[in-house]
């Protein structure tokens, strides 16, 4: 039987593939922009080609790699824990809160507070505090159930938005322009201090979801097939959310909410590569990275010395790129 | 003897309406029991119960031996398989993907092993899906469905076979084809329980007929005396409009007047 060669073979070969994309992103990206950078320059660490590229292109690829990768994790996380393939990180309505959050710090005109930006803190707060109201009313009836928890997402998402309107109407032009660019979710170049602390708690957290990938394969079965084969699922779901969130209000927090990368990266890998989440979520981390980064570099370029920003890049390509793939599929019940 | 599933009046209600109120019955080895009853009389549930999906309120459930609340949810995965009644449709997985699930509680390793394939393979030969091994489950038909779920709790080894309503969505032939296979499992020494609603099916295959209603074991009666039970009291609760016969082999067989 050749099957289970033929298995591991496709889940090693796409396995690198992503990794070698993900470096391949890290590497080239940073390189890319409105001006065009010298390596001698750099070499020489003068001025102003070396500042760009280390303070502004670096971090900013950097950002964009790790929050792309924790967004699509999540995504694909949720997608396994509620069983539907249209769940995002919005879904459950923890991203509108953690841009509830951010966009309240905006309007008061907060900015750093002893050295990390507020938005930051603000985000992290709302992103908890939807999780504590979403699984704490969940687990009092003790099932959490995945459509009930679909529809107070949406309950919380229509509640935030509203809120957010509100807030930067009375927030002064100037105010609201930075909240609604901040909503449409960019990478920009941050310190690296806070992309250090974002990097170790996403790969801490990532870690984590992705040992538990066999459960993840069961869960998107059923409950009770996962309890039936060894799961507690009672828990599992609990610490899931938790994780998701956690990947989710880090990442947000500094670019913004770009949910369409975890709704296109893991569809796009299931379809193309495997639904087995041992090899989709580490394939859906590493492409999903480089995907937001490309993004970026890409709306850098477009029209210089404007930039688009990463998330409008991502929904104008990604959007359609994804209903093309819809619709290539063959519904089921015509089989 | 020593019982493989014990449970001693188990009771359960969905918010405050009781579905089952004190359920006592013990099975061994070798047994292949019909949980039979109407609609609504408690059998998923009971099976979620045996299971450990869900608590019982009252009373206790005993797996080999030992109380269910002492196993814990590996341990128990590896003594009971579970074969739900419905299950999500859409789903990306192949039908070989979804049969090795039933390996996982057997193992930490990452990837299957060699052994673990031969599980999945035998599974899936036995239960006719093989050459469907590389096809999407949501692009099976209902039948081959129920064949792919059925391989995959055979995979899991366990001793007890949970099976709600396993012949849906079968035509006739593997209809025949599941309940033989169920009947050779207990005869290899496993327990099936395999809730049904054919009761010619039942009494054909099976070697005992539990029948629950109003919360409680109606009737207790192994197959072949199912003929001989005087008032025939256990098949008026089904309808007013069953009659045994039985067939020219002697078996009996129930019709619809």
């Amino acid at each position: 039987m050749s099957s289970p060669q033929q298995f591991s073979f496709v889940a090693r070969n796409s396995l690198a593939l992503s990794v070698l994309v993900f470096m391949g992103a890290a590497l080239v990206l940073p390189w890319v922009g409105a001006g065009p950078i010298s390596l001698a320059r750099v070499l020489r660490h003068e001025a102003p080609d070396y500042d760009i590229l280390v303070q502004l292109r670096i971090s900013r690829t950097l950002l964009a790699l790790v929050a792309g990768g924790a967004l699509s994790l999540a995504g694909a996380l949720f997608q396994a824990m509620l069983r539907d393939a249209l769940a995002t990180p919005y879904t459950l309505g923890i991203s509108a809160g953690a841009s509830l959050g951010a966009v309240v710090t905006i309007a008061a005109g907060w900015e750093s507070f002893f050295g990390i930006p507020v938005t930051w803190i603000g985000a992290l707060a709302g992103a908890f505090s939807v999780l504590a109201l979403v699984i704490g009313g969940g687990f009092k009836r003790r099932q959490i159930s995945a459509f009930s928890l679909l529809l107070t997402g949406i309950a919380i998402n229509s509640v935030c938005a509203a809120f957010i309107i509100i807030l930067s109407s009375f927030a002064g032009m100037s105010r609201s322009f930075s909240i609604a660019r901040w909503l449409i979710g960019s990478i920009d170049a941050t310190s690296y201090s806070s992309l250090g602390v974002l990097a170790v708690v996403v790969f801490v957290t990532s870690g984590f979801i992705l040992s538990q990938a066999r459960s993840w394969n069961l869960l998107a079965v059923g409950e009770r097939w996962a309890a039936s084969r060894g799961v507690r699922v009672g828990g599992l779901l609990g610490t899931g959310y938790v994780a998701g969130s956690v990947l989710v209000a880090g990442a947000i927090a500094l670019t913004g909410p770009i949910g369409f990368v975890g709704l296109i990266v893991p569809h796009l890998v299931r379809s193309r590569i495997s639904p087995d989440h041992r090899i989709l979520m580490p394939c859906v981390f590493f492409f999903g990275g480089a995907l937001l980064a490309f993004c970026d570099a890409l709306g850098r370029i477009v029209m210089p010395p404007a930039e688009i920003p990463a998330g409008a890049v991502l929904a104008i390509i990604g959007g359609p790129y994804l209903v093309w793939v819809i619709r290539q599929r063959i519904p089921v019940e015509e089989i | 003897m020593s019982y493989l599933l014990e449970i001693e009046g188990v009771g359960f209600s969905y918010g405050g309406r009781s579905v089952l109120h004190s359920v006592t019955f013990s099975a061994g080895e070798g047994e292949f029991l019909a949980l039979l009853g109407m609609n609504g009389a408690g059998k998923s549930t009971l099976l979620d119960i045996v299971s450990g999906f869900r608590r019982p309120e009252t009373g206790s459930v005993a797996i080999a031996g030992r109380n269910q609340r002492l196993w814990t949810v590996r341990e128990m995965s590896q003594q009971v398989s579970h074969l739900p009644q419905s299950i999500h449709s859409d789903l990306p997985f192949t039908a070989e993907q979804l049969v090795g699930m039933g390996r996982y509680p057997h193992t930490d390793r990452w990837f299957e092993s060699d052994e673990d394939h031969r599980f999945i393979q035998q599974a899936m030969q036995r239960t006719r899906c093989w050459a469907e091994r590389h096809r999407v489950f949501g692009t099976l038909s209902g039948g081959e469905r129920q064949r792919v779920l059925l391989a995959a709790c055979l995979a899991q080894n366990a001793s007890t076979l949970l099976l709600d309503e396993p012949s849906t969505f079968l035509d006739i032939e593997h209809q025949l084809h599941c309940f033989t296979l169920l009947r050779e499992e207990a005869r290899l020494g496993k327990l099936c329980v395999a809730v049904t609603h054919d009761l010619n099916l039942a009494l054909t295959y099976c070697t005992r007929l539990i029948v629950l209603a109003d919360g409680v074991v109606a009737y207790d009666i192994p197959t072949s005396q199912a003929h001989s039970d005087a008032d025939k009291g256990w098949l008026a609760l089904f309808s007013s409009r069953l009659s045994m016969g039985s067939t020219p082999a002697g078996t009996p067989w129930i019709w619809y007047r």
